[in-house]
């Protein structure tokens, strides 16, 4: 009766309740009390408190317990680097009052990890709100990455980044893309990182293919880190920045070793990559990368402006774009109502350096457009309508 | 390309069992993150490769790839020292994110072409790196890899190997594609390793 029997491929946290509600429970569930008060942030703790799930059940020692936590309660700014560590400190004193309670004594080492994964389900599901992109600082970050990564989808190809022709694979790439854009569909770290290693599979089976039906030796990093940085340019999964962060923090330490801790490493390296990317770090010159940027959120624009058809959309495309340069015409361009005579030295270099821009940039729109095909002459006669 | 290798023969398992292993420190079973860095072509993977040859590590259940793997050494003194081997993309371009990687690495293997003058310079570039921003009791191994094209030979051994003991390294040279010296690597690294104090 004692002994667990939770199938092993379960994540039985319901075992665990089960325990938490019989009446031996209580003082394990009075120590997990007190380091739950001691560990948790008081923000955090209102998260945790509207849970009437929570394994007290009926036992009214446990369900006192329970309230006299929720009576310390106040307000708290987030602060996730904080919250971590005291998560960090809640998982391990959970662990050590597990182990040692007469409860788990016959219980295998795997049956009390099922336990703690569930325990980190349930914990961080309920502070999911609080710990998860709880800073607007993390909210921006996550947008700007999104957008470069938007951005850099119209013109990063694999061979800017090494990828060797042999392992361009467009069905599998596909594949690892939809497993990294799964992430979101998931509030627990354990589950996030889940997607990631299935990202990080597939490239790896592909690898591993291409090596033995081409008697080529297995590829190593060389390899892998391109197309895992380019399947996350492919995938942009939403708030790439937050969910590293979250898992990082939140994950219990005791797991991100190893194996998962390296697949996790090349997909921070791979967002770095992303954050500081310039025309070095693709082979080509910088005033081209920019141009490419431009002429990217140029392409962004007609397509967000709202062309549901390509084929008849130019009118209303363009309307956003009238409003859009209205705006901003006197900020962008600062020279457009100066007097010749009355220009500085030192302007007329600015001047140039901004001819030299605008030249670079008209040349690669046209290029753009062409490619979109979209007709110039007809394109500028609807804008000045 | 340069090694031969020997394809693992077991098949990755569900991803939903991750890591399960004791992470206690057991003076008489260390376990030590090895970091691999040096130019891409120089055999980083193959090094590794022919180093677990055969012997995939039955408890790694999450991926199989060349660019993680882990094998675990039994030395004379019946220590056990299992290596986690975290691999690094060698391309000038990703150069910035090695800090990543040998951020907690105990050991690192710094490869170098022996054919290849320019790797020569990479592999140094790697050691200043390392002593800058590694961790300071990381033990560290200079490699001139393909060794077994010695007919093409262009950075000296001795070179090599006084640039080691300048810098505190002990220096080998291997093949990966014969196998030359492989073992011999990873155990003189295992041995090198500092033990923890029985307490």
């Amino acid at each position: 009766m004692e002994s667990p029997t939770s199938p092993a491929s379960r994540l039985d946290f319901y075992d665990f309740i089960g325990r938490m509600r019989r009446p031996a429970a209580a003082d394990l569930f009075h120590s997990i009390r007190r380091s739950i008060r001691l560990s948790l942030r008081p923000h955090l703790l209102l998260a945790l408190a509207p849970c009437p799930e929570w394994p007290c059940g009926s036992n009214s020692d446990l369900r006192f317990n329970y309230c006299s936590f929720l009576v310390s309660l106040s307000q708290g700014e987030p602060n996730a680097e904080e919250d971590g560590g005291r998560v960090q400190t809640f998982f391990a004193e959970m662990e050590t009052a597990i182990r040692d309670h007469p409860l788990w004594a016959r219980a295998t080492n795997q049956e009390i990890d099922h336990a703690l994964e569930g325990l980190e389900k349930y914990i961080m599901t309920k502070l999911f709100d609080k710990t998860f992109a709880s800073s607007a600082e993390d909210v921006r970050t996550d947008i700007e990455i999104s957008e470069k990564i938007g951005l850099l989808q119209h013109f990063v190809r694999p061979h800017h980044l090494d990828i060797p022709k042999i392992l361009h694979n467009e069905a599998a790439w596909l594949l690892a893309v939809k497993e990294l854009q799964k992430i979101n569909s998931f509030k627990s770290p354990r589950e996030k990182l889940i997607c990631i290693m299935s990202c990080c599979q597939v490239i790896n089976n592909l690898l591993l293919n291409v090596s033995m039906s081409n008697d080529r030796t297995l590829s190593g990093a060389d390899d892998f880190l391109p197309i895992l940085i380019y399947i996350t340019i492919k995938a942009n999964p939403p708030q790439l920045h937050s969910n590293l962060k979250f898992i990082q923090l939140f994950r219990r330490e005791t797991k991100l070793i190893s194996e998962v801790e390296y697949y996790l490493t090349n997909l921070i390296s791979a967002k770095m990559f992303i954050v500081n990317v310039n025309g070095r770090s693709l082979s080509m010159e910088e005033s081209v990368f920019q141009a490419h940027m431009e002429s990217a959120r140029f392409g962004n624009h007609i397509s967000v402006s709202g062309t549901s058809t390509s084929s008849q959309g130019l009118g209303t495309s363009t309307t956003g774009l009238n409003q859009e340069s209205g705006d901003t015409e006197g900020l962008r361009f600062p020279f457009m109502d100066s007097e010749t005579e009355s220009l500085t030295p030192a302007e007329v270099k600015q001047l140039h350096e901004l001819y030299r821009q605008v030249v670079t940039r008209y040349t690669l729109l046209s290029k753009a457009l062409r490619k979109l095909s979209v007709d110039e002459d007809q394109l500028l006669n609807s804008v000045d309508d | 390309m340069g090694c031969s290798s020997s394809l693992p023969a077991n098949n990755a398992g569900g991803v939903g069992t991750i890591n399960n292993e004791n992470s206690a420190s057991d003076p008489k079973n260390l376990r030590v993150k090895l970091v691999l860095l040096g130019d891409s072509g120089v055999g980083k993977s193959c090094i590794v490769l022919r180093f677990v040859r055969g012997q995939f590590d039955p408890t790694s259940k999450v991926t199989v790839g060349a660019s993680f793997l882990s094998q675990t050494l039994a030395l004379e003194d019946s220590t056990t020292v299992k290596f986690e081997i975290w691999d690094t993309a060698g391309q000038e371009r990703y150069a910035a994110l090695a800090p990543l990687y040998y951020r907690g690495a105990g050991a690192a293997i710094v490869v170098y072409d022996i054919t290849s003058p320019e790797s020569f310079n990479k592999a140094q570039y790697w050691v200043k790196e390392l002593q800058k921003h590694g961790s300071p009791d990381m033990i560290m191994a200079l490699v001139g890899n393909k060794a077994d094209l010695h007919d093409n030979r262009s950075v000296s051994s001795q070179d090599a190997q006084d640039y080691a003991e300048r810098n505190n390294m002990f220096f080998i040279e291997t093949s990966a594609k014969t196998a030359d010296n492989i073992n011999q690597l990873f155990e003189e690294i295992a041995k090198r390793l500092p033990r923890p104090t029985l307490s």
